[in-house]
């Protein structure tokens, strides 16, 4: 029996739920909620002196037939300009849709000289019917000051003279607002510094950063030809509104040598007879910052020539110092005469310098005697049958 | 019987005698135009194609000599190579028998003037007879490339010139003397001309087809290095170089042109392909003479030892005919 009671009852609120579903969809399409708002995320911001606040604010209409309200804003200080923005524009008024929203911006402009404390601006939106009020609290903050950290990975790098050293610094801006930084190294004299983004090829002098962001630059220090081994700091500093941060950067050049090969009055040519050995004296300087061990010298001649050299190898070229080296050509003896290119070369230890010799080949003049010789002969042969022949 | 006083006493007035004949005969006059003609018209051409180069070249002026003009095919110097024995055998083929012909010979005799004097003075009167209409046609090559090419040429460049114009002599002395020879040996002057002109054609034509047979004949079946083939090109050079025209043609190719380091193609090919020679670097002058000496060396002495023979020969010849 009570079975039948629960089934009865069963059957008949089903169609009572039914039927509440049926009413409860219905809010779906038209609110529940019937009104007018003026709406605004933050109600309560901070500002700061002599800067311009931004608050976005809405004028919603839920369930209510178009109409148009004036807008209007009470209560700012004295010395404050405060203007209703619609699409960029000061608006007077505005006129939202059935269910619709129109956004709007408070544009407040702070002066400089405003006290700190909370200010309370009161918008309003005015129809025929009804008003609506939207009171925004603005605090005057105190000013945060800028704050700049610079940090470097690899603060102390090592190279020759001819590498770039590049050092990739982390710049950051801690300050709450954005920031131009201006970027600067002090080096030692003739040091090259230059500033890139970190992974940007143009050459910067400073770098805008946003309010807490941090950026890489990277700044290349090419330190000069001739520098002597040691290490050479460099300081890095960026600058903004008063703030400053530094960092030192320290290179460490490891001397170099560099050999060179010429002659003394620089003149690469010379000349050489057929079979006969020749001097050419060259002169090998290192104008490097380090010394070259194991100099040994080397030429690549013409086929059949002979070339040694006078000494073969230099054990140690100290910087700035100069050696004379003989090289002994040796043309083929079955040279033709004329111009022939010689290469002499030296190499140090990962070091070479190479010259190449213009070597005219002469040959003997024996064969011009002995062509005189001939018509000496012949000339004999004539006059001797002009003593034999000869008569009346 | 000791001959008295200098064998050559009389030399100058048979040289003047001689030189004033051939100037003003109406041969020589031919001979000249022939000359001129023949040297002109491969001048003209390679000048006319000079104008039109613009590539700066350190011996410009000598390529008048030496440049082959697209139209005619023919150097100046081809055309000496062939003139000159011309010219030469022209002069000199009837010097000695004419004179018997006309039975003036025994008349000279009789003027005290030995054999050796007349026979000298004549070989020199035709010698300077044809270095005159040369240095003429020279000195008219050289005006016209200073007329026509607007550039002077440098010291250098004349020195190879004149040195041209000596081994030019020299060439021409080896056939005057030839051409005597022959006049001196055959009494009958057409034979004279055509032993020394057939001599003539033979070195010219015949020659460098048999020098080179005989170089293929004497050449391996197959060259297994470059040496071998250099030796093959030497051999047929050396072979050549028994003609006189060779000798002069190699002459002057050295002295004309400064880039000129061995002759033969083979070799220039083999020099060029050799390690650590700079290509088309021109000698210096005195390299270039001794490149050529032998072939100097060579036409001097030809000439000296074929006056020999003619001289040896006259002197047994009986002239009272």
């Amino acid at each position: 029996m009570r079975r039948l009671i629960a089934l009865l009852l069963c059957l008949l609120v089903t169609p009572v739920l039914t039927s509440a579903q049926v009413v409860a969809a219905d809010p779906v399409a038209t609110p529940a909620v019937k009104g007018l708002w003026l709406l605004t995320e933050y109600p309560s911001q901070t500002v700061r002196p002599g800067e311009v606040a931004n608050v976005r604010f809405k004028l919603q209409n839920a369930g209510l037939a178009p109409e148009t309200f004036a807008l209007s804003v009470a209560g700012a200080p004295a010395g404050w300009k405060v203007d209703v923005l619609g699409g960029g524009q000061p608006v007077a008024a505005a006129m939202p849709g059935i269910n619709e929203s129109v956004s709007l911006t408070l544009r407040v402009d702070v002066p400089k000289d405003a006290k700190p404390g909370s200010q309370t601006v009161t918008v309003s939106a005015k129809g025929a019917g009804q008003s609506v009020d939207l009171p925004v609290t603005l605090t005057i903050g105190t000013e945060a000051p800028a704050k700049l950290t610079i940090k470097s990975r690899l603060p102390s790098l090592r190279g020759t003279p001819r590498s770039a050293f590049e050092y990739t610094l982390a710049v950051s801006n801690d300050s709450g607002k954005d920031l131009t930084v201006a970027l600067t190294a002090q080096g030692p004299a003739n040091f090259q510094n230059t500033f890139t983004e970190g992974f940007g090829s143009n050459e910067i002098s400073s770098i805008p950063i946003e309010a807490g962001q941090s950026k890489d630059i990277k700044v290349k220090v090419t330190p000069p030809r001739d520098v002597k081994a040691g290490d050479y700091p460099v300081l890095v500093k960026v600058a903004a509104e008063g703030a400053t941060a530094e960092q030192r950067v320290t290179l460490q050049v490891s001397g170099q040598g560099k050999i060179a090969l010429s002659t003394k009055d620089g003149r690469l040519s010379g000349e050489a007879t057929v079979g006969k050995t020749s001097d050419f004296v060259m002169v090998l300087s290192n104008d490097g910052t380090a010394a070259i061990e194991e100099v040994e010298l080397s030429g690549s001649v013409p086929t059949n020539w002979k070339v040694e050299f006078e000494p073969k190898t230099i054990a140690s070229l100290a910087p700035n110092e100069k050696k004379e080296v003989v090289a002994k050509v040796t043309p083929a003896d079955k040279a033709i005469a004329g111009d022939y290119v010689a290469s002499f070369r030296a190499n140090g230890r990962g070091e070479s310098a190479s010259a190449d010799f213009r070597i005219t080949v002469t040959t003997s003049t024996i064969w011009g005697i002995v062509g005189i010789g001939i018509i000496a002969v012949a000339l004999l042969v004539l006059l001797g049958a002009v003593a034999r022949f000869g008569r009346r | 019987m000791r001959r008295e006083g200098s064998p050559f006493t009389g030399v100058g007035p048979v040289f003047t005698k001689e030189l004033a004949d051939h100037l003003s005969s109406i041969r020589m006059m031919v001979l000249t135009l022939f000359v001129i003609v023949f040297g002109a018209f491969p001048v003209a051409s390679s000048l006319q194609q000079l104008r039109t180069v613009v590539s700066a070249d350190a011996y410009l002026f000598l390529r008048i000599f030496t440049l082959e003009p697209e139209r005619v095919q023919i150097t100046f110097v081809t055309a000496l190579n062939f003139i000159i024995p011309l010219m030469a055998i022209g002069l000199g083929f009837d010097s000695v028998n004419s004179e018997f012909n006309r039975r003036t010979l025994s008349r000279v005799l009789s003027q005290p003037i030995y054999r050796d004097a007349l026979l000298l003075g004549k070989f020199l009167g035709g010698l300077a007879t044809l270095a005159v209409g040369l240095m003429a046609l020279w000195l008219i090559v050289f005006g016209a490339g200073l007329l026509l090419l607007g550039v002077p040429p440098g010291g250098v460049e004349v020195a190879r010139a004149a040195g041209f114009l000596v081994v030019a002599i020299a060439y021409g002395g080896v056939w005057l003397a030839v051409s005597m020879l022959f006049s001196v040996i055959f009494r009958s002057t057409a034979t004279s001309a055509l032993c020394a002109l057939g001599l003539w054609l033979f070195f010219f034509i015949l020659w460098p087809m048999v020098a080179s047979s005989i170089a293929m004949s004497m050449a391996p079946v197959q060259f297994t290095s470059a040496d071998e083939l250099l030796g093959f090109e030497q051999f047929g050079q050396a072979l050549m170089r028994v003609s006189p025209g060779t000798l002069f043609s190699e002459a002057v190719a050295a002295l004309l042109n400064p880039e000129t380091r061995v002759f033969g193609d083979f070799s220039n090919l083999f020099l060029a392909r050799s390690r650590g020679t700079i290509p088309n670097a021109p000698l210096p002058f005195d390299q270039s003479l001794l490149l050529i000496w032998p072939q100097v060396t060579g036409l001097v002495a030809a000439m000296i030892v074929l006056f020999a023979a003619a001289y040896v020969i006259f002197q047994r010849e009986e002239v009272r005919a």
